[in-house]
């Protein structure tokens, strides 16, 4: 589904949530919507699933998302970042959303069981009684069983474990190929896996957008951690890195440097070097980098 | 796999009125209802079955109609406080936003909801009244009233429409859970404070206009649905109240019974309307 936002703006009283957005996805694009909170995100998302009046216009597929909400919805998928307390058993709430969807419970169960989780053991348990990684695989269950054309996802996989992540990623790789999806998330494992592309928000506006690679290179932050003898000290002080106990020290670098850093730390240290681990941040940390 | 509009329509319905009732038996509302009436029908079958008259009331008549007078200050502060958080906490715990995403219109969820709602709070009411007649009947050997057992049922479940409709109004509008709660408690406060006697104290504190006396005790559906109540008796001022009793005088019982059936019907088709076309029209979350 395309996505086509004109001029798009919405103001909560005073608050301008987004400024004049124009933005344009083509079909079967990943995008990644990055920001720090209050950036517009939200309100973006919300725009396109008809939810908010705004102004300029929110088109999908050539439809206007506030006056063609209902037949849309059939063709798009939500999935929240935190699952909602429902107190209906678990039962009811996926026969609930089956049913409005048409699509069949045999579905809903056997992707939940490549998330992990097995439906018939929870049927009759409250749904707020679940954890939050159950409620996450039940609502992603939900999610890619509903064969839309559009997946709206809002850290998907924030609360799950790392087989169920890998599973969720591959299911949307298998159920969602040619669909477009639109993930609002500041996690790197997401973001790798799942989109191409990245638009950045700042205060309601596009402060950049590209290639999700790019973007990565630039943004995200790798930690490189070393343990030296004690006479390198100077040398690593003057190339930025912070002592730690036990002889380690830290230096955190953009994830697009951190193979040339490592490769001038070992080179220079050679055989002072006791130990080195270096590894990416999974969360952009665009609320910090604000600051 | 599709279906048609009225298929699609009542499948939305059924799928919102689940959810929410699984809400409301979780929150306890229906049980508890039915436990409020239960004591104050057991209290005042207890306590009231006594042959002494109140205006023109004895026996069964007697404690029905003290149990109907004593509901109608209580249904509105239950009907508000279990509608006045509805719509708002569905928006702020994420369950409105997840509902809506899927294929559910905004009207099929606000009518699911507003139909639970009624019926958590109607249904106790239309168990507790005739079960109260019934024991009465079958336990201390009174006659059933039924006239009295209508008019206060239909008094009553007027009553409720009235300030469902009210508290639903108020969650739609009221985005803050607190305010709404604040403002139900405000408007319950208004309803029992501005009947006729509270009225003349005012009138005489302030010297308000008669005519003003008058239209203020007239809206209030509290008071209509109290003047319906009592219209079964003979008007006297000393019940009635000055309103009450011009009223009762000018337009006679089965016009008393008419506008406590009528307005509060009125005012809450009005509310809900109202409530209706903001949920369907403004921002959904």
């Amino acid at each position: 589904m395309r996505i086509e936002l004109v001029h798009a703006g919405k103001r909560f009283g005073r608050v301008i949530a987004l400024q004049d957005v124009s933005l344009e996805l083509p079909s079967g694009s990943r995008t990644a919507l990055i920001g720090p909170n209050g950036s517009g995100k939200s309100t973006l998302v919300r725009l396109l699933m008809g939810m908010l009046e705004g102004r300029g216009t929110a088109l999908i597929d050539g439809l206007d998302t506030a006056d063609d909400r209902a037949p849309l919805a059939r063709r798009m998928a939500y999935m929240p970042q935190i699952a909602p307390r429902f107190a209906a058993p678990v039962r009811d709430v996926v026969h609930a959303i089956a049913s409005v969807r048409e699509i069949e419970i045999a579905a809903i169960e056997r992707i939940a069981q490549e998330l992990r989780l097995d439906l018939n053991g929870l049927w009759k348990r409250p749904f707020r009684a679940l954890s939050g990684g159950q409620r996450q695989k039940v609502l992603a269950a939900l999610t890619l069983a509903s064969g839309a054309e559009l997946f709206l996802l809002d850290e998907p996989t924030a609360s799950m474990d790392p087989a169920s992540r890998d599973a969720f990623f591959a299911l949307v790789e298998s159920l969602a190929r040619s669909a477009t999806i639109l993930l609002s998330s500041h996690r790197l494992e997401e973001i790798r896996r799942l989109v191409d592309r990245v638009v950045a928000l700042e205060d309601g506006a596009i402060v950049w957008q590209g290639a999700a690679e790019d973007y990565l290179a630039e943004k995200a932050t790798a930690v490189i951690e070393v343990r030296v003898a004690l006479e390198s000290a100077a040398w690593l002080e003057s190339r930025g890195f912070a002592p730690r106990s036990g002889g380690w020290w830290v230096k955190a670098v953009p994830a697009g440097e951190r193979a040339s850093e490592l490769r001038t730390v070992v080179k220079h240290l050679n055989g002072e070097l006791i130990d080195v681990t270096a590894k990416d941040i999974e969360r952009l940390s665009v609320e910090e980098r604000r600051r | 796999m599709s279906s048609s509009a009225p298929a699609r329509l009542l499948r939305e319905l059924r799928v919102v009125a689940r959810l929410d009732l699984a809400e409301v038996r979780r929150s306890r509302w229906l049980l508890f209802c039915l436990l409020v009436h239960a004591l104050l029908a057991a209290a005042f079958v207890l306590v009231g079955l006594r042959e002494s008259s109140v205006i023109g009331f004895t026996g069964m008549g007697r404690a029905l109609l003290s149990f109907s007078h004593a509901l109608l200050f209580l249904l509105p502060l239950l009907a508000l406080s279990a509608t006045g958080q509805v719509v708002n906490s569905a928006r702020e715990d994420g369950s409105l936003e997840l509902l809506m995403s899927h294929p559910v219109r905004r009207g099929s969820y606000f009518v699911g909801v507003s139909l639970v709602r009624g019926a958590a709070l109607i249904l106790p009411l239309w168990i507790a009244m005739p079960a109260m007649a019934a024991i009465g009947a079958l336990a201390f050997g009174q006659d059933v009233p039924w006239g009295f057992l209508a008019r206060g049922l239909a008094v009553s479940t007027a009553l409720l429409c009235c300030f469902v409709a009210i508290g639903l109004l108020l969650s739609t509008l009221v985005r803050n859970q607190a305010k709404a709660l604040m403002l139900a408690i405000l408007i319950w406060a208004a309803g029992v404070a501005f009947i006729d006697f509270g009225l003349v104290g005012v009138m005489l504190q302030y010297e308000l206009p008669p005519s003003a006396v008058f239209a203020l005790a007239t809206i209030n559906p509290v008071q209509c649905a109290r003047l319906a109540l009592l219209s079964a008796a003979q008007p006297e001022l000393s019940t009635f109240g000055p309103v009450g009793f011009f009223l009762a005088n000018k337009i006679g019982g089965s016009g008393l019974l008419a506008l406590g059936l009528a307005w509060p019907l009125f005012l809450g088709l009005t509310a809900w309307v109202w409530s209706l076309s903001r949920f369907t029209r403004r921002d959904l979350v």
